[in-house]
Parts: C-alpha cells; structure tokens; sequence
C-alpha cells in the first residue's frame, strides 16, 4: 500500500470515562474504500465521530494522521476543509436554516469549490437530480420534516458537492427502501468517479456494497479491531454474521482476565492474528472456503 | 432637540412582577436629533382622495353596536364582577360581590361601557403615539371605498442626526381589500429616529393585509406603533419584519369587536450585537366567534435583547373567541438576554387560549453537524442569521424593501448580496 492518506495509530477514545475504542490501527490509502463492519455497539459510528474530532469524545492514546498531517487535536470544521467527510446516520435538523443556504456556507471558503449564486444553484440542482431528489427541498429548512431516505440523499448530495479526499459514510444505507438505496449507491459511485476519493463505509448491509469495488474489510468487536481482510471476507460475514468474532473476543477478555494480576485485566490492543485463526477453523469446519486471494 | 424618554411604553394589560422588569419599556430618543418629515405615501387617488376619518367610521360602529345592545334583552349585567365595578365596596356587608383589583375594575367597566373610541388603543401607548403625531405635524388618512382592492406603500426614513415620522388612518369600508406596506429604514451612522403610528378600521367582511419591513442600521431608533379595530367578518394580517436598528418597539393591539372578525399576526425578526427589539402585542376578543392567531420566530446573537409580551383577552361575551399564540427564539450565542411573556386574559366560558413557546440554543450536535460540513461555530451562529436575512429577501414585497434587507445583509454578512443573486 502507498502511504496512507488516513492513518489511524493506538488509538483510544472515551467518553464520560468509559473507554469505547481500545487501541485502534487502521490505514486507508487515497481511493481505496474500506469497509468497516461489526454488531451493534461495537463502537464503529464512535470511530467515525473520533475521526472527525467530535468534542463528545476523548482521544486518550494514540494519533490520526490524514494527508500527511496530525490532525488529531484539530477542530472538526477544520478537519472538514482539510478534506474530511462524514456522512451521518442520523442527520441533525437545522430549523431556521434553509438547505441551500447550509450547502453554501459549507461550500463557501473552499479552494476550487467556490461558486457564484447561479454557478452555485445550477450545480446544486444538478446534484439534486443526479440523486433524485425534488428542487423543492433546497428551500426547505435543514432536515425538517424530510424523511429518513430524503435525509440520507441530502447527505449524499453533501458529499458530491464537497468531494472530500476521505468520506467516512456511517451506515448512509440503514432504514432505506430499495430505490433509495440504489440511489445512494449510484451517489457513492458518482463520488469515485469524480474524485477517486477514499471511502471507510460503516454498514451493516452487505447489500450495498454488491456495485462496489472493496478493498479491505474491518470487524469491530467491543472497540477493537479484531479482523481485516480483502473482500472475500463480506460474504462470509454475510452469511455467517458477527457470533464469531463476539465469542472469540469474550474468550479472549476472559483469558485474560484469568492470566492477568488482578486489577490488570486489559484486553490486548489487537486481536487479529487470534481472530484471524479462529476465523479460519470456522471456515475450514462449516462455513465457505475462503483462500488466500479472496476466491470461494 | 432635547434628548426624550418616553415611559412606560408598550406596556402590559395585566401587569406582572415589576422586578422582572417586562411590563413595559422606555424608550430613549436621542438628544440633538433635528425633526424632520422623511416621509412618501404611495397610494392611489381613489385612497387618498376622501372625507373618511377614523374617528366617524367609529362612530358608525358604535352606533351599530348600541343599537343591536338595546335590543339585546339580556344586556342588563348583573353578575358579581359587574357589581362590584359599578358600585363602591359594601365590605363585609355583601360577601356575594368580590373585590376587583383597578385592572379588573377598568376591565370590566369597559366591557359594560361598550365604548369602542374609549377603547381604542396602539401597541406601544399613548406617549409614543403622541410623539409620533407630533412628528408627522399631521396624519393621512386612507380611505378603501366599498368593494374597492387597493394597495399603499409607506416609506418612513431619516438621516443621521434626524427624526422622522409618519401618522397614518387607514379605513376600510366593507368588502373592501387593501394591502399595505410600511418601511421604516435608516442606514445612518450616528443616531436617527424612525417611525410610525397607524389606525385601522376594517370595515364588515374587509380584508386589510399589512406587510411591515423595519431595517434601521445598529444606530437607530425605531418605533412602529399600529392600533386595529375589527368589524363583523373582517379579516387581517400583519407581518412584522423586524431586522436591524439598535432599540426596535413593534406594538400592535386589535379590537376584535365584530362576530367572526379573525387577525393573524406574523412576526420575524433577528437581532445581533448590542441591539434590542421589544414587541408587544393585546388582542382583545369582543365578538363572537372571534378568531386570533400570534406567531413569532426569532434570531438572537452577540450580547442583544428581546422582550415580547403577547396579550390575548378573551372578554366576557366572546362566546366560540379562539386565541393562539406561539413564539420559536433561537439563541445563536450565549450572552443574549431573551424574555417572552405569553399571556392569555379570560372572563369568558366558551373560549379556547392556547400559547406556547420554544426558545433553544443550538445544540452541540447541530454544531458537530455544521462543523462537519466545514463550518465553525461563529459561522454556524452566523448561518442563522443570514438565513433569517435571505428568508426576508425572498419575501419582500417591493423592491425597495428588498434592497434595504440586502443593504443591511452585507453589512453583517460577508458577500451576501453577491450569494443571494
């Protein structure tokens, strides 16, 4: 892998002092897209907002290096214009703010993105009808009253506009109907092809990433990374879901807790050569092959 | 000219706790100003051109009014309330007849009286409308005859250094419609006054729409006074806009006197730095069927200051009268002083008062949001303003009005001309 343009390095967050993600490393290369998946509070939506340097979260150990740079006590507006995305997976309403008059403050200030009134609403409405999404709407106060598959086209409709160098999309799919998901599907293709951009998708549907050309997959378990793998790994998971990963962390923590001095029970930074070899026996024993390059 | 104070304005019905300091506001005009009559009146001859005056069309309510209580057989009002105001305190010798605060008492003196000019009043009071009388030197009146579709636009302005005023009756006979718009502008740099005082009478079935822009610069002083009289059926709607200036009074009261008369009140407005905007609005149900409706929505920034009082008195006799009024504040930073006072006055069984308020800050996860997007929290606290500013563009009634709110625009928001076009 060329270097990395997100670097994520021991990274450990908490919030209200309780620790959510333990020791994280995770790199994505400029146009790679990753997948990160893993059971419900596994902490990836946190991931994200750390990411992003969401003031709710307290980064305690390790660093985020994106482009070359340290970004890990920047300010999020700033790590926005550095070229971050996040798209969320609830989107906050705004009343008293028109959408269109969001979408141009957010443009505006930005090299190479700064549009004139008309430049701007032809733009925005072209956006708009890439993703189906009625005019109507930019006039409309900020998320009010939208609907959740109006929601995730908005920030769809965000992330062309902005074309960041690294989108970070936290499970855009979840809760929508078929059309709304092949929507943001073709807006997530429409982004690679207009910037070849990263992506990092959060998902729990394996669904939507059919179209899409992955390059490693991630599993989260209780805060920890405890998988990568190429692609292969997604209809596996798809099949055989996160029990796994979930048991085999619990057996870990527990070994652990056994083996250590008592009131030094940690789970260790990264599980993946243990996981990795776990996942393998399940494979080999009752689930589909998967070899080294990912064919079953 | 000597600088003036002019007390307790805009003040309250029913007064609540004095060390909230709420129930009314002074208002200080400017020492030094040089009185002057910065005033256009865009009508047509068929409105300007008349012997109406506000006074008769009164007159001819009341005499409408009286008739219909002398055949009203039931009009003899013997209840507890109407006792006590009529007669003096019998003390413990009549225990039936209770004790009325002098709010109660000149409350129900006037519900018994049925004195429509006695009763006549404007949002922000006598004092002000006094002083804006004297500095129109005159007032106009504007007369829609009978069936008649009219519009008007009044333009109050001065310079730095001035004060300027406008004194305007407006009457409408019945079935007669008007729109009406009203801008009190000044882009002075040192202090200026600007204002308005208005009556209306709408007559039976009327339809009066008033669209009110106030777009001083943080220099001035603006004062928009209005006064309603309603007859049977008549419907209005105002809509106050209130931008810019560094004290704003906004003051309407209405007499719903007519059955089935029905005002809609629209207020707008947004405030930054140092500026303070006080509003206060009585509407007083008397007819029957009677129908009201408040609305206000608003931006406060940097260290500003709001007040609104709304005062909906549902008076004895307005029997199916219906009030609402309801108030949405946005807090855009943390150092500004916001005070709403919803109030809702009822001697009447069959009537329905609804209020209700919302004031918020934005919430930490609006700003994570914005900030995600690529915006600070200044720029976040900005964005609202400027939205309030562009929704006041969009629905600008003349021309005119719209370069004003531009003109205020850039002055506190970079580039917004240029991002509005």
């Amino acid at each position: 892998m060329s270097a990395p343009l997100l670097s994520i390095a021991g990274l450990t967050a908490s919030v209200d002092e309780k620790t959510i993600l333990h020791g994280i490393d995770l790199d994505v290369a400029a146009g790679e897209t990753h997948v990160l998946m893993g059971p419900n509070g596994a902490g990836k939506s946190t991931m994200g907002h750390v990411i992003m340097g969401d003031p709710v979260y307290t980064v305690n150990e390790g660093s985020i290096t994106f482009d070359g740079q340290d970004i890990t006590e920047m300010s999020t507006d700033k790590r926005s214009r550095a070229g971050l995305f996040l798209s969320f997976q609830a989107p906050v309403e705004i009343p008293g703010v028109p959408l269109s008059s969001f979408l141009r403050a957010s443009v505006a200030g930005r090299p190479g993105l700064e549009m004139k009134g008309k430049e701007f609403r032809r733009r925005v409405k072209e956006l708009a009808a890439e993703l189906d999404m009625d005019t109507a709407y930019l006039n409309r106060e900020l998320g009010v009253g939208f609907s959740g598959g109006e929601k995730k086209k908005v920030e769809m409709l965000q992330l062309l506009l902005l074309q960041p160098k690294l989108a970070i999309l936290d499970e855009t799919d979840s809760g929508l109907d078929v059309d709304a998901l092949g929507v943001v599907s073709r807006g997530m293709d429409a982004y690679r092809k207009a910037t070849d951009g990263s992506l990092v998708i959060i998902t729990h549907n394996t669904r939507i990433l059919e179209h899409l050309k992955v390059d490693r997959v991630h599993v989260m378990v209780n805060g920890h990374i405890v998988r990568e793998d190429d692609a292969s790994l997604i209809p596996w998971i798809d099949a055989n879901g996160f029990d796994s990963f979930e048991r085999e962390a619990a057996e870990q923590l527990s070994e652990q807790s056994a083996d250590a001095p008592a009131g030094s029970a940690r789970i260790p930074a990264n599980l993946g050569a243990g996981m990795s070899q776990s996942l393998r026996s399940v494979l080999d024993s009752d689930g589909p092959v998967c070899d080294a390059n990912g064919a079953q | 000219m000597d600088s003036l104070t002019i007390r307790n304005a805009s003040a309250m019905p029913a007064p609540t706790w004095s060390w909230l300091k709420m129930n009314s506001v002074d208002i200080e005009v400017p020492e030094g100003l040089e009185r002057t009559c910065r005033v256009e009146i865009e009508a047509s001859e068929a409105l300007t051109d008349n012997m109406k005056s506000f006074e008769g069309a009164l007159a001819e309510l009341q005499g409408r009014q009286n008739e219909a209580r002398a055949a009203d057989s039931a009009a003899t009002d013997d209840r507890a309330v109407a006792r006590a105001a009529r007669g003096a305190d019998q003390g413990a010798a009549d225990l039936d007849t209770p004790a009325l605060s002098a709010y109660e008492r000149s409350a129900v003196l006037s519900e018994l009286a049925g004195d429509v000019a006695r009763d006549f009043e404007t949002g922000v009071g006598t004092n002000a409308r006094s002083y804006l009388n004297f500095l129109a030197g005159g007032t106009v009146v504007l007369a829609a005859k009978e069936g008649a579709v009219e519009e008007a636009a009044i333009r109050v302005t001065a310079n730095a250094g001035e004060t300027s005023g406008a004194s305007i009756d407006v009457v409408c006979a019945p079935d007669s419609e008007l729109k009406l718009t009203l801008s009190l502008d000044s882009d002075a740099a040192d202090p200026a006054f600007v204002g308005s005082t208005l009556r209306i009478f709408a007559g039976a079935r009327a339809r009066v729409d008033i669209v009110v822009y106030v777009t001083g610069s943080d220099a001035v002083t603006a004062v928009e006074d209005s006064g309603f009289v309603l007859d049977e059926g008549a419907r209005v709607s105002v809509r106050h806009v209130v931008l810019g200036g560094k004290f704003t009074a906004t003051g309407l009261a209405a007499d719903l006197r007519g059955d089935h008369a029905r005002i809609d009140v629209d207020t707008s407005y947004l405030a930054g730095g140092t500026e303070q905007r006080d509003f206060n609005y009585v509407i007083r149900h008397r007819g029957r069927k009677t129908v009201s409706n408040m609305d206000a929505n608003g931006v406060l920034t940097g260290t500003s200051k709001k007040c609104l009082r709304g005062t909906i008195d549902l008076i004895h006799g307005a029997k199916g009268a219906e009030g609402n009024e309801r108030e949405t504040v946005l807090l855009a930073s943390k150092g500004v002083d916001n005070k709403t006072i919803p109030s809702i006055l009822c001697d009447e069984d069959d009537v329905a008062g609804n209020h209700g308020a919302t004031i918020g800050h934005v919430r930490p996860e609006q700003l994570f949001y914005a900030a995600c997007r690529g915006l600070s929290q200044e720029q976040t606290e900005a964005l609202f303003l400027s939205a309030k500013l562009e929704e006041a563009v969009l629905t600008a009634p003349t021309d005119e009005i719209r370069t004003n709110v531009v003109r205020l625009g850039n002055q506190i928001v970079p580039n917004f001309e240029e991002e509005i076009a």
